[in-house]
């Protein structure tokens, strides 16, 4: 291994994945991915050729899994007193409006737990009852004694002055308190309690297991001779050093989907393309994503598990359509596909593990878009007899011949996620013709193409390297830290001086954390803004300012600005209408150097790559279609649908009336 | 029709109707649509009929209907870029407060079907801000009333009736807003209803709204096959003692409801014009037959409502109706629940808090001396289920619209929240607990106001059944210094400065003899 090695870890359910530049090109690795997380990195890491590492970035799942096993840490909730439940309140809604059966989940810290200090501040900022430094001193006491690991503190209006906030984390410290203390105010100083609340909670039961996992990590490469630094996927699309990652720990409950967006950006920008909706399809559900300008969509704030987390995240739409994903018919007799799957256990009908329940792998297998009796990406050889016997009784029900139904899971599979990408796209004022859609995973690029054309986009790219997307991304991402405080102050009274203290504030801050992930000084990018709205609105839009120091003159520019964004992703404005400056952000941005992509250097021929030809169901009937080796085909080799294309760990339709062509980097490019 | 496209339709359908209500919160303007998104949105056939609707907010499940029936009543002719608009509760709307958009969509010159769009007001005039009134004898005092208008004629605004709209309403910015989103709403889904059956042809379109309708049809009748046949009966009432009593009558396949007997219409406002007992009466039927029962017409061929005009649950003119669609239609929700538990024991839940303890404080601000406004609803304990505790603190059956965050409230208003909290003990005790009500304590901050409150189950808890205790009655109190003295749960007061209006709501019936639950698991504690 040369020196310089660049070194991505992606740890995802089923396969731990590894990407690093060896001689200016990119290898890539799977390995099973263990129970203790850390045994398949340090396994994957053993079969890797030696060599000087000069930076590890890691994509984890140990911060979701915790949540979604109920696996955090025992942790003490402090608020105001009066307030103790609000994490149990919520927004006082329910998940579903008709279930009955219906549950919330259960508050991350149980009533007795919720302990609260008397205290209060106005919607100003200013002291209405004093804190109660004897009662805190009880509290902390009780805390103490509880076995508790992981202290969270949310005080009402700490977001205009954290002074009660950071005066309960002394007392505790002072008596005796030595698990890590969580302020609201340092995570998350923005109005709003429950979502403040819920947000503050979370990094404080995560932060815990995040570091153990962390310190063993690091620990292990320590002892292995690896002192490279260790970098860690957030969900903003960013990556962050572990000392920050632990501190904001749920900030890396998306860290899988951010590293395949970045993936996915990454080899679209190489491909030409800076406008994508991306697709990730894998055995139970299907994930989409939007980029705009090579700009992932982040959402401000999203649920994780059903408990709010707002922190800015990669706007992933999740649907339950997947490869596993049965196909029922309901009680009127409709044909549904989802979201229940059959899993990787017993898995679909066709892999004859038991599995009886008609899947969307099955029925692609029925019409032939998958190999029969020929082992598939590692996989025994799919059964076309099972897949047939478990869709027999909903053609039989539906009166339909066998391909028909089978057709029409796939159909209505699509139907979901064609849903979803309007979701994505449409209703938040993009128009999707204007993109191209990025299909990955498993199953996705058996379905982007048809996809595709029910969405008026006129592009799908099949990605290269589409199995190790996410930890493509990695190895190509920035460092990403970002910072919010909440003012609420009508657009005309703000003070200059203020923004510009804190954002000044936040730089040194930033500036700080970049320069110990030693990001050097040339590198450091910092993006400001606001977020706005018209009085009275409950909703906020981001309008960037620019990277100076900030006067009186940029309050019209900004106004106009946030005038002209209202108008363009709602429809209207209203000039004369006061607006209100309701948070100040700031992005910083520690620029990492992407690694090249290895460009395809072998020749070959289409005919070359013919494996077989086989008749495959387009909807329109049977037509008999050449099948070929992905791995085989040539740069700048052109196909014409129908075709399919067979990877080692996807298969690519191309359906009648589309061509597909290969660009210099292998990726598949198909014009529908 | 082929059931695959049958399926691919219906999915297009329902996606359009989504679309459709995130146009509406998108676009509008005032926080209850925006944030509380109190508004629906829904698809019909040519006729009339109810194909697809939005899961948005339960209470106008039933009801979008009537206003479309009443629109196409009033006008015999459509031509593309008509908007009907309308909001009078005894010709289409439910209360003054929900306007609802009628709109027809064509494709090549040929009527293909009408989509509508209701959203909650923040405020159409009348005595009181909010429209709500507590005090209200008569509708008149409720606010303005509007009969099905064209507002718009192939595209044409009529400036003069939005004009006498906007003359007779407290915020008229806001309303004009909120009405150019809901117009933007009704244009999403004209664009794209006229883009499918450009796809698939206008008489494949409507062979899928009759096979979508059937289908539905199909999946009601056996829900309701698997119902014991029988007649079951069950009454209950408001705080004042209105009374809602039904028989429910199970014949094969159908059902029918009959109201009889209710207690006639009433001159304080909790009276429901009959598309408000629909929606009750609908909501309940599919939460406990079949939850996940494509709303739409066919669903409903198998159910009968009957309900005697001049009753509580069809009132007529001049009954004021603001609370019909908030208090009685809960009521009216319990009734049924109680009666279908006859039918399907072990399948309905205990009685929920019964209502949304509605709360407006109006005032002078004394900062700015600007009026202002503010409307809320509570959450409380949800009835304890077959098998499992009731949840807290929650909105349950025929609202869910989101709480006003503390921070966000005292940013807005001149009003502090001293307490939210759970009421530890108000959960009906049972084999399994029914969810705890809510306090919630707001003090007015140096100025005087004026204090609505329209709520009910104070009298008597919400039930339990099979042998669960009944919930904690709500109870309502004005704290000056440090003393509480109760207020009346339908009424207004004037509360002054400093003053704290402290509402506690019902907690839900619990279920099965408390007896028989598990010792060490509390039943008064969570």
């Amino acid at each position: 291994m040369s020196p310089e090695v660049l070194l991505g870890v992606d740890i995802g359910g089923t396969f731990t994945d590894f990407v690093w530049t060896e001689d200016g090109a990119l290898r890539a690795l799977k390995v099973p991915t263990t129970p203790a997380q850390e045994e398949g990195f340090l396994a994957g890491l053993a079969r890797l050729p030696a060599g000087e590492i000069e930076r590890i970035v890691h994509g984890t799942t140990v911060a979701t899994n915790a949540l979604l096993e109920g696996k955090w840490a025992r942790t003490a909730l402090i608020t105001t007193a009066g307030f103790r439940d609000v994490l149990a309140i919520g927004r006082q809604n329910r998940p579903s409006l008709y279930d009955l059966t219906c549950d919330r989940p259960a508050p991350m810290v149980p009533r007795e737990w919720r302990l609260e200090a008397p205290e209060r501040l106005d919607s100003r900022g200013r002291v209405v009852r004093p804190l109660d430094e004897g009662a805190v001193r009880e509290i902390a006491r009780r805390i103490a004694r509880g076995g508790i690991e992981s202290v969270a503190v949310v005080l009402l209006f700490s977001f205009l002055n954290p002074a009660h906030e950071r005066r309960v984390r002394e007392i505790l410290v002072e008596e005796g308190v030595q698990v890590p203390i969580t302020l609201s105010s340092e995570i998350l100083p923005e109005f709003r309690e429950f979502e403040r609340t819920s947000t503050t909670v979370m990094t404080a039961a995560l932060r815990p297991v995040v570091e153990r996992y962390l310190l063993r990590l690091s620990q292990a490469l320590l002892s292995r001779g690896i002192s490279a630094p260790l970098l860690v996927m957030q969900s903003n699309g960013g990556v962050a050093g572990t000392a920050e990652a632990a501190r904001r720990a749920a900030s890396l409950l998306l860290s899988g989907p951010a590293g395949g967006a970045i993936g996915a950006k990454r080899v679209g920008a190489v491909a030409g393309f800076a406008n994508l909706i991306t697709l990730d399809m894998g055995g139970t559900s299907a994930d989409v994503a939007l980029i705009e300008d090579g700009e992932i969509a982040l959402t401000p704030e999203r649920e994780v598990a059903g408990r709010p987390v707002r922190l800015p995240m990669v706007d992933v739409h999740t649907v339950g359509a997947g490869g596993g994903s049965i196909a029922w018919l309901d009680p009127g007799g409709g044909l549904r596909v989802g979201p229940r799957s059959a899993g990787s256990r017993p898995g679909p009908a066709c892999c004859g593990r038991g599995g009886t329940e008609p899947t969307v792998t099955d029925a692609h297998l029925l019409l032939g878009h998958l190999p029969r009796e020929r082992p598939l990406g590692g996989l025994p050889p799919l059964s076309v007899e099972l897949a047939a016997e478990a869709i027999r009784g909903i053609a039989g029900a539906l009166g339909l011949p066998l391909e028909r139904a089978a057709w029409g899971i796939l159909e209505v599979a699509e139907a979901t996620m064609e849903r979803a990408i309007r979701v994505i796209s449409v209703e938040r004022g993009h128009d999707p013709r204007e993109f191209v859609l990025v299909a990955f995973g498993g199953a996705g690029p058996l379905h982007g193409a048809s996809l595709a054309r029910k969405l008026g986009i006129p592009r799908v790219l099949i990605p290269a390297c589409a199995g190790v997307l996410s930890a493509l991304g990695l190895v190509s991402a920035d460092l990403v830290h970002t910072y919010v405080r909440s003012l609420v102050v009508p657009l005309t009274d703000v003070s200059p001086e203020r923004v510009n203290d804190l954002l000044a504030a936040f730089r040194r801050e930033a500036e700080g954390i970049l320069k110990a992930e030693g990001v050097p000084e040339g590198a450091r990018k910092y993006r400001p803004a606001v977020d706005l709205r018209y009085r009275g609105q409950a909703y906020e839009l981001s309008v960037p300012l620019p990277d100076r120091p900030f006067s009186a003159e940029d309050l019209a520019e900004l106004e106009s600005g946030f005038h002209r964004e209202h108008e363009r992703l709602y429809g209207y404005a209203v000039p004369g209408e006061p607006v209100e400056l309701v948070n100040l952000r700031l992005t910083a941005i520690g620029e990492a150097e992407a690694p090249a992509l290895p460009r395809l250097r072998r020749g070959g021929s289409v005919e070359g790559a013919l494996i077989e030809r086989r008749p495959v169901y387009f909807g329109e009937g049977w037509r008999e279609t050449p099948v070929y080796a992905r791995e085989k085909l040539p740069p700048g080799a052109e196909l014409r649908g129908p075709a399919v294309v067979e990877g080692r760990e996807s298969t690519c339709l191309v359906p009648p009336g589309a061509r597909a062509s290969v660009d210099a980097y292998g990726n598949l490019i198909l014009e529908v | 029709m082929d059931p695959i496209t049958l399926a691919v339709v219906g999915n297009a359908l329902a996606g359009i109707a989504e679309e459709m209500s995130a146009a509406l919160i998108r676009t509008a303007y005032s926080p209850n649509i925006k944030e509380r998104r109190d508004r629906s949105s829904a698809l019909f056939t040519p006729e009339g009929d109810l194909v697809a609707q939005a899961e948005n907010i339960p209470v106008h499940l039933g009801a979008m209907p009537f206003s479309v029936r009443a629109a196409l009543a009033a006008f015999p002719e459509w031509r593309p870029g008509d908007i009907a608009v309308l909001n009078a509760p005894f010709r289409g709307g439910a209360h003054l407060p929900d306007i609802t958009f009628v709109a027809p969509a064509f494709n090549e010159g040929a009527l293909i079907g009408f989509v509508a769009v209701r959203a909650h007001h923040a405020d159409v005039g009348g005595m009181t801000p909010g429209s709500l009134p507590a005090r209200a004898t008569e509708i008149y005092q409720e606010g303005l009333r509007i009969p099905p208008v064209k507002l718009w004629r192939e595209g044409e605004l009529d400036e003069d009736i939005l004009g006498l709209i906007l003359a007779n309403v407290r915020t008229p910015w806001e309303r004009e807003g909120d009405l150019r989103a809901q117009r933007a709403a009704v244009e999403t889904g004209i664009r794209r209803l006229a883009a499918l059956a450009g796809k698939l042809g206008a008489e494949a379109l409507f062979a899928a709204f009759r096979e979508l309708m059937d289908h539905a049809e199909r999946r009601m009748r056996a829900a309701i096959r698997a119902v014991p046949g029988g007649t079951y009966g069950f009454e209950d009432s408001l705080d004042e003692g209105v009374t809602v009593r039904l028989e429910l009558e199970v014949r094969g396949e159908e059902i029918v409801l009959d109201f009889a007997g209710s207690s006639p219409q009433v001159d304080f406002p909790v009276n429901a014009p009959l598309s408000v007992t629909a929606s009750a009466t609908y909501f309940a039927l599919k939460a406990v037959l079949d939850p996940e029962l494509p709303p739409n017409a066919g669903a409903w061929r198998p159910v009968r409502i009957v309900a005697p005009e001049g009753t509580v649950v069809n009132a007529g003119p001049p009954a004021p109706v603001g609370g019909g669609n908030l208090e009685l239609s809960q009521r009216i929700v319990d009734v049924v629940l109680g009666a279908l538990a006859q039918a399907l024991p072990g399948r309905v839940p205990a009685a929920s808090q019964g209502t949304m303890n509605n709360l407006t404080i109006g005032g002078i601000d004394p900062e700015t001396g600007e009026p202002y406004t503010f409307y809320e609803t509570i959450g409380g304990g949800m009835g304890a289920r077959p098998g499992k505790d009731g949840i807290d603190g929650i909105h349950t059956h025929m609202t869910n619209t989101l709480n006003t965050p503390v921070e966000a409230l005292e940013l807005a208003y001149p009003l502090r929240v001293e307490r939210y909290e759970l009421r530890e003990g108000s959960g009906g005790r049972g084999r399994y607990r029914g969810g705890m009500g809510i306090r919630r304590d707001i003090r007015v901050l140096g100025h005087r106001a004026v204090v609505s409150l329209l709520a009910d189950r104070r009298a008597r808890g919400p039930w339990g059944l099979e042998g669960g205790e009944p919930g904690a009655p709500g109870e309502d109190f004005l704290i000056i210094d440090g003393k509480e003295k109760r207020i009346p749960s339908k009424g207004t007061v004037e509360v002054r400065p400093d003053g704290v209006i402290s509402i506690h709501t019902p907690g839900g019936g619990g279920y099965g003899p408390p007896r028989s639950r598990p010792a060490g698991d509390s039943n008064v504690k969570m």
